[in-house]
Order: structure tokens, then sequence, then C-alpha cells
């Protein structure tokens, strides 16, 4: 049970999600560790109430519904619509918020939900934290230089093994993939479920962007490793056949202590 | 239950417009797709060796009234061993955990230090030879929670 560092950690469900923390350093489970972390599941709760598509009086359904304009939802909305539609662009349409006539931004929003909900973790003073809403994650060190969080990607074709491991100090990873219950991310151009790709994860500073490109790149299908390379993105894509490609525009080698 | 079916709604709708359902099973093999209501002897020992399956602790049936449920996940491989993991929930919170399958190898911890992050270590691993932190994977559900590597994770270094 020997951890690199110990770690306190936290579970909670929120989206239809685990939401996972781990923190280290100075506040973990006093009074204002849990405040932090309070506050942290309150932005994903608000998030869904604004964005779910579940919920009938959410904002993005009434939006979606025509009964209200952007003018009247909370300023998040048009935030998310602008990230969504510039994915759209960048993917040359794989990545889609409106389809068949239905607003839909959850490809934005649990990343940018998360991203939001770090920041109350982000002003714990001395702190370290990891923070994974649903297997997307973004991570602080205090320490530049200390131990950084060691970040496990899940083989897709085996959730029980890692493909890689990524150290992490300050940074998000996302992954995006075949959903081991059986949900796929389709290519919006085609409306089908992309070929040959089992799952790519984007390694970046932003946990908003990396979410977005993960499935953006996902949805391209063959063409992933390409554009991730063109986005300039560290990323890591498995193919169905159990193929890894690294892709590292910045290539530094791991040296081995 | 009425809960969990309203989180996998949540769950579709978290991930909704790019995903939907499949009902193919002609997909790669998933290993932890099956509930295991009994603690199963370990399949891969790893490299800590000490892959000890009798240490099960039973689980007091303090159940909360109302709207709790419990859910018992595979059997999955740490750097510590192999732990499985149940999870009871009520109204949306996690109020009790039970570990049938605790490891008590203390896997050989690897360091892996670099010089600038964030790097990809081009490795293959299993899981119980990595020291890692969280995991990072595709949606993970509510549901598909206690099946996951994150959960025994999460639970082992308590």
């Amino acid at each position: 049970m020997t951890a690199t560092l110990p770690a306190r950690r936290y579970v909670e469900h929120v989206m239809g999600m685990p939401i996972s923390l781990a923190l280290r350093g100075r506040h973990t489970d006093d009074t204002p560790a849990v405040t932090a972390w309070t506050a942290a599941l309150a932005e994903l709760r608000r998030a869904d109430r604004v964005f779910s598509t579940y919920r009938a009086d959410s904002a993005i359904s009434r939006l979606g519904r025509g009964e209200i304009t952007l003018a009247d939802c909370p300023p998040q909305v048009a935030e998310v619509l602008a990230l969504g539609e510039a994915a759209e662009r960048d993917s040359g349409g794989a990545f889609a918020v409106r389809r068949g006539g239905v607003l839909d931004p959850s490809g934005v929003v649990k990343g940018w939900a998360a991203e939001r909900g770090a920041t109350h973790l982000a002003a714990l003073p001395g702190t370290d934290f990891c923070l994974s809403a649903g297997g997307d994650l973004t991570c602080h060190t205090v320490d530049p230089t200390g131990p950084p969080w060691r970040i496990g990607i899940e083989d897709p074709h085996d959730p029980t093994r890692l493909v890689a491991v990524v150290p992490v100090h300050t940074g998000a990873v996302a992954t995006s993939g075949t959903a081991r219950r059986g949900a796929h991310i389709l290519d919006a151009r085609t409306g089908r479920p992309p070929t040959g790709i089992a799952s790519v994860t984007v390694i970046g500073p932003s946990l908003t962007a990396a979410d977005i490109d993960a499935t953006a790149a996902f949805a391209l299908g063959p063409d992933a490793v390409r554009w991730l390379r063109s986005r300039g993105h560290t990323a890591l894509v498995v193919d169905a056949d159990g193929a890894t490609t690294l892709v590292q525009t910045t290539p530094a080698a791991p040296r081995r202590a | 239950m009425k809960r969990i079916a309203s989180w996998l709604l949540g769950t579709v709708t978290a991930v909704t417009l790019l995903f939907g359902y499949h009902t193919s099973t002609s997909g790669p093999a998933t290993a932890s797709d099956t509930v295991v209501a009994t603690p199963a002897a370990p399949q891969d020992t790893g490299s800590s060796g000490s892959g000890t399956s009798g240490s099960t602790s039973t689980s007091s049936g303090s159940t909360s009234s109302g709207t709790a449920s419990t859910v018992t996940g595979s059997v999955a491989s740490t750097r510590w061993g192999p732990v499985q993991v149940s999870i009871t929930v009520t109204d949306g919170k996690i109020t009790a955990v039970d570990v049938p399958q605790y490891p008590t190898g203390n896997g050989k911890d690897r360091q892996i230090n670099a010089s600038a992050l964030p790097i990809l270590t081009k490795e293959t691993l299993s899981a119980q030879s990595a020291d890692i932190d969280m995991v990072s994977g595709a949606t993970v559900t509510s549901e598909g929670y206690v099946h996951s590597l994150q959960s025994a994770l999460d639970q082992a270094s308590l």
C-alpha cells in the first residue's frame, strides 16, 4: 500500500458519472478541503441543471425548443456553444453540438464543467489535486519539480489494464472511445460510429480543450492521428486492432530514476 | 433502483449527442462486464507475487432504508494485487464500501521521472505493475464505476 505520496480520496456521483478526487499536501481532509470539494461538486451540479437535455426545464432544453433565446440563458450557455461551434469547425464537422435539429452540447460540457469545478480545488493553498470526471481529469501540483500525479491510460480492450502512464504535474488528460457499456461516439458527418479506432487520449493544459479534441479525434476515426498532430497535441491513439500510436510534437525522452 | 435508472439517463445526457447505444456484442471482449457475486480467485497474481485470495471481509448489512442499492464489481488487478469492490449507493451517494477481495501484496513501486511534463511513457503496462494515482478512460458511468480500475484504485489506497 505504498503510494508515491499518500493522497486523501473522495468519490461522489454527479451527472451520472463518478467524480473522483485525490488531494495531497496541506489541506486533504480538513474544513478547507471539504469546502473546496463541495464547491467543485456544486459547480458540476449547476452545469447539469443548465445543460441537461434530460431536464425539460434546463436552459439548453428550452433554448433547443425555441422557447427562449441565447440572451435569456445564463452566460455559460453562450460560452459552451461557442466552444462547440469552434470544435465543429476545427474537426471539419465530425464533432457537432447540433444535429438533426437537436441542440446538445454535452460533448463540451463534461470537461468544461470539471475544469470549472477544479478552480475551487486550485484555490487550496499548498495542496496538490487530481480531479477526475468519469475518466477525464485535471491535475495540479504546487511544486512543479515534485512528484507528479501518475495517470494510467485505460486499455480500451481490457479496462483492468493500462496502455500507458502519463506523469502530470499540472495539466489535463481526457480519453474518448468506445465506452465499455456499449455506447459509442458518432461521426456527425455521417451519423455513424467511426471505424478502426478504439480510444483517443489527449494530454494538454486545458481539460476543456483536451476533452473536446479527444472526442473530435475519435469521431474522425482513421484521420485521428493526422488531425491530432496538426493540432500540436500530445496524444495516444489506440486502434481497434490494439495497435497504439503516440502523438508527441515536443518529444522529450522520459528519464528514469 | 429507480435512482440508478435515473443516473443512467443522466449518463446518456452527459455523453449525449455524439453517443448512441449499440447492441452488438461483436466488438472486442470486455473483461469486466459481468457482476461477480462471490469473491473470485485472482486470475493474475501479477508481479507482486503474493496474490492472497483469502482476505475476504464480511460486508455488514448496514443498509440504509429506501433507495439503497448494492453492486459488486468484478475483480480488478491493481499494483497492489487483485481488488474487488462492492458499493452501496443511496440517493446518488456512495454510502458504503466493502472490499470483498483485498490485496496484501506490496507491489514494487516503479518511479518514472519526467524532465518535462506532460510526457506520455510509451510502454504497455499491466495495471498491477503501474504506480498510478488516477485512471483516464472512455466515459465511465456510475454503474460501470464499480467494475473499473478507478474504483479499485480509490478503495485500495484509502
